[in-house]
Formats: structure tokens, C-alpha cells, sequence
């Protein structure tokens, strides 16, 4: 049995909005921790983690573990219905295969009831085991986005380099070429928008841009991202929540193959 | 557990041995039947098998005494030096098996010109100077004379005009005569005479053929005393003999004469061990073996089965086997045993692009001097040509032509490509199709690891190409298409080797210059030019789509297109200008009618024409095959019977396509379009009748709607319940309706349709009843049962729905059944082999990004050797990508996906392979609920699979999930979460089930595989690609791996 309130609706929309451009369908894994997603997108390039723990909900119950196979597209549709501001209450059984969803307005005069059809989704549960990383850069989600949306008309891929004086995108292509260079500052007043960066060791990587602007999707959850690097390790994209995360992993490119 | 499981297995598999499951049904090995060749003839039981390759011997021939009968075969023409005439050569057999070779002399080549106004006979020396100026050739006409005739083309009042018919020395005068005729000849009072030729562009050979009345494969005889024998020392043949073109007597193909001679029929097949990766160089990679089968005509095995091996090989039951050390000797005796067996015709699969051009290539790469000597003639060399072959019913292909005189070929798998619309036209397929049997494929790449093995590998080689060389004959025999061919030949009497080197028309040009002797007509010779003149086809009456659950009767116009050219007489000779009308005074409708596309053309009052004539010939010759038919219990001469009724059948439709191709010999478009027009106004005249006869008013007890014409039938729904009242109605409103047309016009009841679904214009589908006890068949037009570019799913999907729907009536059935098939697409159970999708790769540069274009480039930069070669069929399945990929990015190599275990886009199976097809069937029944079939519960439990390369998959580890609720595991739990503990002992039982079953299910394909290839006791080297157990074997495999490793996790516990 799940019950879980969440206060806006807004957030499970903006989560769905988030993952729903790589994985078409998902099982949701809730336990007394909380609700959890981890997926592969189809072509096995990318890994969504995506985590609210029951802090988040008021109230929260999960008396047992539960696998919800949601067709995110189906979800998203029905999400569409509630209100921003409306109250989300999330209920399930291990019995039964429906998922319900109750909206309720803010001045609690209007309530909607829906309830979806659950899937039966057979699938490996894969995840990427924890590392230390050579690079770890903190930065404004917002400038990440835009500087990936801008490069992606010159180029299919970015290359990025990390050192200690700061990071830098770039792209080549049959336009031309352009490179993106956010200098490490520790600006007191506007907090949200420094570049902070931790390095063990300088660190350059190809990426695939098409995948990094699924990522940005996940921009309006956080003001704050994080990019964790290795050499020949999958790029970690976090956008940390107040209770709880999304992480993306992109393997990297590596000479021609996709 | 109880059970010990491996008892359980055991137990298991002592049951099902042999019985049940109808894919897997036990087909016997190859090598019982070889063990049964044995049986049947004595030839390895001889202490020599050499001794069967010859021929067997004859007595002296006195031609003064001796009458020679001989069927012939093949012809060709060549020049005799010393006389510079030229000769016709037949090769045939006589009816006690020997070979003839038959030089026929005196034959001239000519053609005609018509005479310029005022042209008088003392004119003709003048005439035959400026012609031969023209020509630049002195003396090479031999006589010209004066004869009336008449051109086919066009009506001119029944007279005749006079041509002049000039004679030449050698065929190829004809050509330099014409033109120099072309360019204008002026003599005495004559300026500038350019008229157009009659009759000159006909080859010598059929031109001897038509005059002589000689037609393809038909018998000839040459009585004692007028011909002489020849000992040519170029001649390979036991008889041979020279006759004088008017001496000999050509027998028409009918009663006594339509029998076959005891042809010896070779079939052969060769392997060569190539490199890895490197398709097999004649330069480089030598011929290892070549097995050969012999059979003659009429019997019903091989009486020679032999195997040239190089290196040891193992004895191989029923069959010669021959080593040796240098594949010089190897190549050299095949080419000794060719002559000595003196076969009548070659056979093989792929032997003309392929097996003969490698033999003689590496033949000469090895110096192996003689080899190429291969025909009849000694002092002609067999060679490799490259030919290329155009025709609009067969598209464009480049073949090689190999040239070996007084044999006929015919590689099975240009009859296959010709013949038959194929998915896949490898032998292993076209087997599988026709002989109902799979074939075992041995990778090219392993053939060569074989030959270097021992003497037991090389056994297990030569085992296999025995049965590849042994297939195209059985092929052949089933399909019976050496028969029909000749029955093809002897109808529209152009030569056998035509029939594969020439198109359609030939056949219609031979048996009008045939008919045009006759009657003393001329034909000209047009140069045509490609016009793109279309005209309108046929009608096809509006469908009113839907299910009927009523008997519609359909009536179809017999033979239509012939029978209306016969009924209103259209023909060249009929076809008239409205000068003529008024020059003599026609009447219409009485002199000459109009058609509906405002043609004129003469009654068969006036004039019968020739092209009417030729078709009743044709048709009323097809009756009597049929009546004899049905008389004949000889299954050998039903069968040729049978061949040639369909052969008269497919040369009286042809005639309409020759008057309308416009790139063609005399096209006619009047004819052609006044045919379709006639046509059309037929069906809608039909469908007027029959609706406004067949009313409550008129007193009949429902009121008949067409439903649906198209070209030659009506679809008609009398509105009665039953069968019975539906081919009463079907049978009188046909006679009725015949009334109403011109004789020979005849509409049939055929057939009921019930239930009957019409789906759109040329597609629908019914049960088939010609009689109301039992229903014939289920017949589909149009849908994807036929289709060749999608996947095999569809078509098995479309077919037991539509079998569901229509035999079984059982509508829900069909729809339960479609919806666990979707279910079973979407969890993956669904064998690979069902989602292939195959596409011919016929040229690299297509506009358009192509799957199957795609995935042979990204196959060649994988591994070239295996990667798929132009002309090749691809073979590819759909796999997921990330979202906006498109389609052709996603096509994937079976075999890699299979071994990768890369997840397939099954909802593209769904949405772009499935989707259509069902809604099109189910639509009509369930309107707007048809929708549901594709979304819906049973759409809900999909099964996604862990490819084991991709991006990503390097670096991801897999946590595992409880085998009971899917939940991750936690630390220390190996199989179940710790709620899921009590259901631990039936989740256990379950997964051993499904070990179990997979295991007895591998085991099962495995032996199938072992039988396949004919050896209990030796592992399986299969790989191909066509055969669905293949597939099977492979997944089946995976999927014990992956389940045993399952099974693993219960340890612990």
C-alpha cells in the first residue's frame, strides 16, 4: 500500500517533464525511503536516477515495496489536468494495477480523482556504480543550458575541458566553430550563478549534445547543477532537489562511435 | 525438490520424441535418401561407375536404308567456308537416347520490299544492281522475284500488291540490304525509291524455323535416302548427319509426337575454399569439390551421383567418390566426365553467374588446357560472356551467358527469379518453399576449415554438395519446369533457349510471321522508337467495403482480353483509316463497327482477322489439352499435357501486351486501347444488367447489388442466405448475361465468396466454394499474406486472423488470438525469425536513406567477408534507438542482435508493420472498435532486454530485482525480497519449469538440426539465414543461459 501527498503538483510535473524525453516506460520503485526511478534511455547511452524521498511528502506511506510500471507518456497526459498549485496525492496497492491520482485546488473546493493503468515492465534494473571524480563543477543550471543549446547548432558533440581557472565547451562543425569558457569565481553576491570547481585533475571529454540538452530539461527542478568527470568514465549531471535528486549519466563519446 | 530435475528432463523428452508440434516435423535426412538411391539403381554395385558416363553405344546407320527420327534441342547457324552458304545445325537425341547432329543445307535468307508504282519484272536486273551498289557487296543477292502479297497492317480492301522477294547468300546481307533499301535506291526511271522493308528484322534462325515449320524442341525426320552422314571430327555426338532443308519433315508437337526424348539431365554444383572474409577469386582460391547428378528424363532418380573430392574423403553411400592430389586432374576429369556423359541439359543454381564462370576462370588460371572444351563441338571453347537482359514484365538484369553448343541450360535460380515472386531467392529458401524442406547453409568461411580437416570433414563437405548439386534437379522435377519450357517452345515455336534469353515478345512474333505465311500476308519492319503514349486500362467498379456474411457470387469474363479481340475482330489486318472507308464505301456496322474508343476496324464478315485467328487456334488447342487431360492417366504426359494447356494459355493473353508495347516489334495501339475499352464497357454493362434484372419487382426475393467489378469480374450480392440459391442465381445470371455480348464473349460463374470481406479496390479476401458441400480454399488479393517487404509476422498474423474470421467464423477468436500475439511482441516471445525483414540491395546510390542500404554499409565496415554484396537480399530487423532516430539508423544485422541481445523496437513491429494490416481486416467488421486491438490491457506487460553492448552498458551493473514484486534487492538477498520470502518455493518451481521446457525445446531444435544436415553425431555448422529453427536454436540457447542463471540465485535459499 502507497500513500503519498506531495504539496504542488508542479514538482511531479516538472520531474516527468524531465525524464520523459529519454524513457518512454519506467517502473517507479517506492519503499519506506521514498519514490525512486533508475532507467536506460533505448539506445543504452544514457541513465536517468531520479529520487524523492518521503521528507518530501506529507504524509508518506510504504508499508512494502513497490515496482509501478508507468507508461511516462500516459502520466503526463493526466498530470496536464492538475493545477500547479494543486495538492497531488499518489495512491497504490500491491493488488491492484492502477495508479491514483487525486488533484486537490488550493482552496480545496475543487477535487479530480484519476487513476491509470499500470504496466508490467520486465526489465534488468542497471545502475552506475559511485566514483571519485577527477573533476567536480558546480554551476548555474540555467547558464548549462543555454550554453548547450547554443552550441548544438554548430555540432553534434561538445568537448569538455576542466581545469583549475575554469571550464570550457566547445564544439566544431561544418559552420564553424565555438567554445563557451565560465571562469571559477566564488561571487558572494550572486551565489546562484558562480562557476565552482573541484579538481583533482584536468580533465577533457567529448560528449554527445543532442543527449546533455535532454538533461537541461531537468533546469526549472534546480538554479544549481553539477557535472562530475573522468577520463573514460560516464559524465554524472546532478540537479539536486530539496528532498531529493536527478542524475543523468552520458557515456562518453569516444573517437567516432555514438 | 523432490524431483530430481535432470529425471524430470529425461522423462519429458521420452514422451514428445517425434510426436506433436507441426514446425518441427521430422523431414527425412539426406543421407536415407541417398541410401535409397542405392537401393533403386545398380550403380556403385558396378566394379567400375565409369562405365555408366558413356552413352549407350548404336549400331551403324545406313541412311540409304535407315529412317533418322530425332527430337531437336537446341539449333544454331553457322557458314560453310568452301561455300560460303550458310547452315542450320539441329542438336537433339534420338528416342533411343543417342545424340544427333543435323546439318541442314540450302536454306537462303530474304525479305521483302514492295514494288514502286509502274514497276515491271524486266525492271529486276536494274533493280538488283542498284541494290547490290547500295550495299557495296557484289553477287551477294541470289535472285529476286515478284509476288503479290498483302501488308498486315491496316485493311485495304482485300487486295493484293505486288513485293518483291529478294534472296540473299548469307544472313548478313540481310542487314546491309535493308539499309542500303533505307537510304533510297534510284534505277532507270525509279528516283529515289525508299519503301519500307517487310520481314527484315527477323533472325535467320527462327526465320528457317517459321518457313520450315520447325518449332522449339519438336521432332524431325529424315528418311532413308535423303540425307547423308557426316564424320566431323570436331563432333562429339554418336550420329551425325547432313540433309537438305526441303528432305527433312518436321513433325507438329501433337499426339505421338508431343512425347520427350530420353534427355540426359545434369546437375552439379561446386565449393571452392575461400579466404576468411574475402568472397571466393578464381585467381586465387581453388575448386575443392564438385558433385555431380545425372538423371535421365522421365526416370525418377539420378543414375549418376558422383563426387570429385580434392584431398581423401570418406566413403559416402550410393555415391562415387573420386580424390586427388591436384586439383589440375580434379578440374581436368570433370571436364572429360562432361564430354562422356554428353548431358542434353545443364542445370544447377546459380551455375551462370557463378559455377561456370569460376570453372573456366580458375581452369584457365591453372592452364588446365582442355577444360573449356565442355559442348559438342570440340573446336568451340566454352566461355563466360557478360550479357544484359531488358524486358518490362522482368526488369533489367546482367547475367553471364556461357555458350555451350547442343546443351541446354537452365539455371533453376533464373527460372526461380523469372518465374516466381520470392522473399528470398537463395536455394535454401526457394527450397524450403517449394520441396517443403530446410537445407542445411554451411558459412563460406567454415567450407574451407572443412577441407582442411580430414577425410571425415571433407566427407561431411562432399555430403553437402552432393545435396546442393542433387536440390535444383528435384527442384526442377517438382515445379516441372523443363516440361512446361518445352511445352512453352513447341506452342509459340521459337527455341528453346529463347524462353530464358528473350523476352515476351519473341514468342508472339514467331507465331504471327507463322500465321502470316499462311495467309500470304507481309509484316513490316517498324523502327520503333519509345513512346510514352499511355492509354486507359481497366475499370475497376467502386467497392463497397464491409463484411459479408452472405454468399457473393462472382462472374468472371472467360479468357477476356482474347475473347474480345476475337468477338469484334481487332487485328492489324482489320484495322481501318477513314480514307479507306471512303474509298470503298464501308457501312457501318455492317461493313465495319466502331469501337468505344473510336477505332474502326472490319467485321469477320469482311475479313477475318489474323490476330482473331491465331487466338482461336490457341484457345480451341487449349480445349482439347484440357479434354485430354482430364482423359490421360499417365501422370508423365498428364504432366506435359498440363504444361501445355497453361503455356496456350499465357501465349493467347500475351498477344494483347505485344499490340501494346510501344517498344516493341508493330505495336498497335488501336488495338490494345479499343481491347480495354471494350473491357470497360463490358463491366459496367454487366453490373447494369445484372442489377436491373435481379429485383423484387421482377420478382426475385432480394434485389442483387454489385458490390465490387475489376477488370474481368463482378462481385455480386444476390442477397439470398444460402449457398445453394447463390450459384443458382451465379450460374443463370452469367448465361443470361452472356446474351447480351458477342460471341465468343462468355461470362462464367466461377465461384462464391462466403463469407467475403472487401477491404478496398484489389484487395479482399473469402472463402472459395465452387460447390456447396465443401468449401475449396481461402483466397486473399492484395493483402500482406502476399506482400514481400514486411516481416513474416504480418503475414502469419494477417493469415490465421483472416483464417479465424473466414473458416472458423469465429470473429472474437481472431481478436483474442491478435492480442496475445501483440502481447507476446511486446514481452519479447515472439522468434526473430518472424520480425526478418528482407530487401534486395540492388544498388548502392539510392536517393533515399535505406535500412537495408544502411545496415550492408555498417556490416562491410564490421566485417567485410559477411557483409551483404549487391544483388544480395538483406536481411535486417528493427531495433531501438533513442527518440527521433530515424528508421533506416535502426535496422540491424538478426545475428548480431541476436548475440548482443540488443532490445528490438517492437513498437515499430506494432505501430508500422502490424498496425495497418489489422485495422485494414478488422475495420470492416468491427468499425470503430478495431482500435482497441492495439491499445489495451494485453498491450500493458512489455519485457525490455539488456543489451550487452551500447554506450553506456561498459560501465552499468546490474542490481537485482526480486524475482516476485520487481523491486530492487537489498544487501544478502539473492532472489526474493524478504516479503516476497513465502512465495520463494513457487517461484522456484516456476523458473525450473522454464529451464526444463527450454532445454527440451533446444534439444529438440538441435536434432532437428542434426537431421537437417544428415549426422546424429557431429555438431551442427548451420548458419542460415533463411531458416526460421535457426533463429530458434539461437534465442533458444540464449535464453537458457540467461534463465539458468536465474535459476542461480535461488542458491542460498
Amino acid at each position: 500500500m502507497l500513500e503519498a501527498r506531495l504539496q504542488t503538483a508542479a514538482l511531479l510535473k516538472k520531474i516527468l517533464e524531465a525524464v520523459k524525453e529519454l524513457i518512454t516506460d519506467a517502473n517507479f520503485d517506492c519503499s519506506d525511503n521514498g519514490i525512486a526511478l533508475q532507467a536506460m534511455d533505448n539506445s543504452h547511452v544514457a541513465l536517468v536516477a531520479m529520487l524523492l524521498r518521503q521528507e518530501g511528502f506529507e504524509p508518506y506511506r510504504c508499508d512494502r515495496t513497490l515496482a509501478l510500471g508507468v507508461n511516462l507518456v500516459s502520466l503526463s497526459k493526466v498530470l496536464r489536468s492538475a493545477g500547479n498549485e494543486d495538492i497531488v496525492t499518489l495512491k497504490a496497492d500491491s493488488s491492484n494495477d492502477t495508479l491514483s491520482l487525486t488533484f486537490e485546488n488550493p482552496d480545496n473546493d475543487r477535487i479530480s480523482e484519476y487513476e491509470l493503468k499500470l504496466m508490467d515492465i520486465d526489465s534488468e534494473h542497471l545502475g552506475i556504480p559511485d566514483t571519485t571524480y577527477d573533476a567536480v563543477v558546480s554551476m548555474s543550471s540555467a547558464e548549462f543550458a543555454r550554453i548547450c543549446r547554443d552550441l548544438q547548432v554548430l555540432s553534434d558533440s561538445v568537448q569538455i575541458d576542466v581545469t583549475k581557472e575554469g571550464i570550457k565547451f566547445a564544439a566544431k562543425g561544418e559552420l564553424g566553430n565555438g567554445a563557451v569558457t565560465l571562469k571559477q569565481a566564488a561571487n558572494v553576491d550572486k551565489e546562484d550563478e558562480s562557476t565552482v570547481i573541484e579538481l583533482n585533475r584536468n580533465c577533457s571529454l567529448n560528449f554527445s549534445l543532442k543527449y546533455l540538452n535532454n538533461f537541461t530539461k531537468a533546469t526549472p527542478l534546480s538554479s544549481r547543477v553539477t557535472l562530475s568527470m573522468s577520463s573514460e568514465v560516464p559524465l554524472l549531471v546532478e540537479y539536486k532537489m530539496e528532498t531529493g535528486y536527478i542524475r543523468y549519466y552520458l557515456a562518453p563519446k569516444i573517437g567516432d562511435d555514438v | 525438490m523432490s524431483t530430481d530435475p535432470n529425471q524430470a528432463l529425461k522423462r519429458r523428452r521420452l514422451n514428445k520424441a517425434g510426436s506433436q508440434n507441426g514446425t518441427l516435423e521430422s523431414q527425412p535426412s539426406f543421407l536415407e535418401d541417398l541410401n535409397e538411391l542405392e537401393q533403386f539403381s545398380q550403380a556403385t554395385k558396378l566394379d567400375d561407375p565409369k562405365l555408366l558416363w558413356d552413352r549407350p553405344s548404336i549400331d551403324a546407320l545406313d541412311p540409304a536404308k535407315d529412317t533418322l527420327i530425332f527430337q531437336q534441342i537446341e539449333a544454331d547457324e553457322y557458314t560453310n567456308h568452301q561455300n560460303n552458304t550458310p547452315v542450320i545445325r539441329f542438336f537433339g537425341v534420338t528416342e533411343g537416347g543417342s545424340s544427333v547432329i543435323c546439318h541442314v543445307t540450302g536454306f537462303l535468307p530474304y525479305f521483302y520490299v514492295p514494288a514502286p508504282p509502274g514497276f515491271k519484272l524486266e525492271n529486276i536486273p536494274l533493280f538488283k544492281q542498284a541494290l547490290e551498289t547500295g550495299m557495296e557487296r557484289a553477287n551477294s543477292i541470289v535472285k529476286i522475284e515478284w509476288k503479290l502479297k498483302e501488308s498486315i497492317y491496316g485493311y485495304h480492301g482485300g487486295e493484293k500488291s505486288p513485293f518483291l522477294k529478294i534472296t540473299f547468300k548469307e544472313p548478313k546481307n540481310i542487314a546491309a540490304a535493308k539499309r542500303a533499301v533505307e537510304r533510297g535506291l534510284s534505277f532507270g526511271n525509279f528516283k529515289d525509291y525508299a519503301p519500307q522493308t517487310f520481314e527484315s528484322n527477323i533472325a535467320f534462325l527462327l526465320r528457317f524455323m517459321i518457313d520450315c515449320n520447325v518449332k522449339g524442341a519438336n521432332w524431325i525426320e529424315l528418311p532413308a535416302g535423303q540425307y547423308s552422314l557426316r564424320h566431323d571430327r570436331n563432333s562429339n555426338a554418336q550420329i551425325n548427319v547432313e540433309v537438305s532443308y526441303d528432305k527433312m519433315i518436321s513433325h507438329e508437337p501433337e499426339g505421338e509426337w508431343s512425347k520427350i526424348a530420353p534427355l540426359r539431365i545434369m546437375s552439379f554444383d561446386i565449393e571452392c575454399a575461400g579466404r576468411k572474409g574475402i568472397f571466393p577469386e578464381a585467381k586465387v582460391d581453388p575448386v575443392i569439390q564438385i558433385a555431380t547428378m545425372v538423371t535421365i528424363q522421365g526416370e525418377s532418380a539420378p543414375f549418376i551421383r558422383n563426387v570429385m573430392v580434392l584431398n581423401t574423403c570418406a566413403h559416402i553411400v550410393g555415391t562415387h567418390t573420386m580424390s586427388f592430389e591436384r586439383e589440375e586432374d580434379l578440374l581436368k576429369t570433370w571436364s572429360e566426365f562432361v564430354r562422356r556423359v554428353d548431358p542434353d541439359v545443364v542445370i544447377g543454381y546459380n551455375t551462370s553467374n557463378f559455377d561456370f564462370p569460376y570453372l573456366l576462370d580458375r581452369a584457365r588460371h591453372l592452364n588446365v588446357h582442355d577444360f573449356a572444351f565442355l559442348g559438342r563441338l570440340n573446336d568451340i571453347r566454352t566461355e563466360a560472356k557478360d550479357t544484359k537482359f531488358s524486358s518490362k514484365a522482368y526488369g533489367t538484369r546482367e547475367n553471364k551467358a556461357i555458350n555451350m553448343e547442343g546443351r541446354l541450360q537452365l539455371d533453376m535460380l533464373q527460372v526461380m527469379q523469372r518465374d516466381y515472386k520470392l522473399r528470398s531467392y537463395t536455394l535454401n529458401a526457394v527450397c524450403a518453399e517449394f520441396l517443403g524442406e530446410q537445407k542445411e547453409d554451411v558459412h563460406h568461411s567454415i567450407i574451407t576449415e572443412l577441407q582442411n580437416g580430414n577425410e571425415e570433414t571433407r566427407r561431411r563437405l562432399a555430403i553437402y554438395c552432393l545435396k546442393d548439386a542433387y536440390l535444383p534437379q528435384r527442384l526442377m522435377d517438382k515445379l516441372m519446369c523443363l516440361i512446361n519450357y518445352i511445352e512453352m517452345a513447341r506452342v509459340t515455336g521459337v527455341p528453346f533457349n529463347y524462353l530464358l534469353a528473350r523476352g515476351q515478345q519473341i514468342k508472339v512474333v514467331s507465331q504471327l510471321y507463322r500465321k502470316a505465311i499462311e495467309k500470304d500476308f507481309v509484316i513490316p519492319a517498324v523502327n520503333t522508337q519509345g513512346m510514352d503514349e499511355q492509354y486507359e486500362g481497366a475499370t475497376v467498379i467502386e467497392p463497397r467495403r464491409g463484411y459479408y456474411d452472405v454468399p457473393i457470387a462472382t462472374l468472371d469474363f472467360a479468357s477476356l482480353y482474347p475473347s474480345i479481340m476475337m468477338a469484334h475482330n481487332l487485328c492489324y489486318t482489320t484495322l481501318l483509316t477513314r480514307e479507306m472507308i471512303q474509298k470503298c464505301n464501308l457501312v457501318k456496322d455492317v461493313d465495319y463497327v466502331i469501337t468505344p474508343n473510336n477505332d474502326s476496324f472490319v467485321t469477320a464478315e469482311k475479313r477475318k482477322g489474323l490476330l482473331p485467328i491465331i487466338l482461336e487456334d490457341l484457345l480451341s488447342a487449349r480445349k482439347r489439352a484440357k479434354t485430354d487431360l482430364k482423359k490421360e492417366t499417365d501422370p508423365f504426359k498428364r504432366a506435359v499435357l498440363d504444361g501445355r494447356q497453361l503455356a496456350l494459355k499465357i501465349s493467347a493473353n500475351s498477344v494483347y501486351g505485344f499490340t501494346g508495347a510501344t517498344v516493341g516489334k508493330l505495336p498497335c495501339l488501336q488495338i490494345s486501347s479499343s481491347v480495354t475499352a471494350y473491357g470497360r464497357v463490358m463491366i459496367e454493362r454487366t453490373k447494369q444488367e445484372v442489377e436491373l434484372r435481379y429485383t423484387v419487382e421482377n420478382g426475385y426475393t432480394h434485389t442483387a447489388e454489385v458490390i465490387y467489378g475489376d477488370t474481368d469480374s463482378v462481385m455480386v450480392k444476390f442477397g439470398v442466405k444460402t449457398l445453394e440459391e447463390a450459384m443458382e442465381l451465379g450460374k443463370e445470371a452469367a448465361e443470361f448475361v452472356t446474351t447480351k455480348f458477342v460471341k465468343p464473349i462468355k461470362l462464367e460463374f466461377e465461384k462464391v465468396y462466403f463469407p467475403y470481406l472487401l477491404i478496398n479496390k484489389k484487395r479482399y479476401a473469402g472463402l472459395y466454394w465452387t460447390n456447396p458441400k465443401k468449401y475449396d480454399k481461402m483466397d486473399t488479393k492484395g493483402i500482406e499474406t502476399v506482400r514481400r517487404d514486411n516481416c513474416r509476422l504480418v503475414q502469419s498474423v494477417i493469415d490465421t486472423c483472416l483464417r479465424k474470421i473466414l473458416i472458423d467464423r469465429d470473429v472474437v477468436g481472431a481478436q483474442e488470438y491478435t492480442k496475445q500475439i501483440i502481447a507476446d511482441l511486446l514481452q519479447n516471445k515472439i522468434d526473430m525469425a518472424q520480425l526478418v525483414i528482407t530487401k534486395a540491395l540492388s544498388k548502392t546510390d539510392y536517393a533515399n536513406k535505406q535500412a537495408h542500404v544502411e545496415l550492408a554499409e555498417r556490416m562491410r565496415v564490421r566485417d567485410a567477408g559477411s557483409a551483404p554484396a549487391l544483388g544480395d537480399r538483406v536481411a535486417y530487423v528493427i531495433i531501438k534507438g533513442s527518440k527521433g532516430t530515424a528508421a533506416y539508423d535502426k535496422s540491424e544485422d538478426p545475428l548480431y542482435v541476436l548475440e548482443n541481445n540488443i532490445p528490438i523496437d517492437t513498437k515499430y513491429y506494432l505501430d508500422n508493420q502490424l498496425s495497418k494490416p489489422l485495422l485494414r481486416i478488422f475495420e470492416p467488421i468491427l468499425g470503430e472498435k478495431a482500435e482497441s486491438l492495439l491499445s489495451g490491457d494485453h498491450t500493458r506487460t512489455i519485457q525490455v532486454s539488456t543489451p550487452s553492448i551500447g554506450g553506456l552498458m561498459r560501465f552499468a551493473v546490474k542490481t537485482l530485482t526480486c524475482l516476485g514484486c520487481k523491486t530492487p534487492l537489498k544487501k544478502g538477498e539473492s532472489a526474493v525480497c524478504a516479503q516476497c520470502k513465502d512465495r520463494a518455493p513457487e517461484l522456484y518451481q516456476r523458473h525450473l519449469n522454464v529451464v526444463n521446457a527450454l532445454e527440451v525445446r533446444y534439444a529438440r531444435l538441435w536434432t532437428q538440426c542434426q537431421r537437417c544436415q544428415g549426422s546424429l553425431h557431429q555438431d551442427v555448422l548451420c548458419t542460415s539465414k533463411d531458416c526460421p529453427i535457426f533463429y530458434m536454436r539461437k534465442k533458444v540457447q540464449k535464453e537458457i543461459q540467461d534463465s539458468t542463471a536465474t535459476l542461480d540465485r535461488f542458491v542460498d535459499w
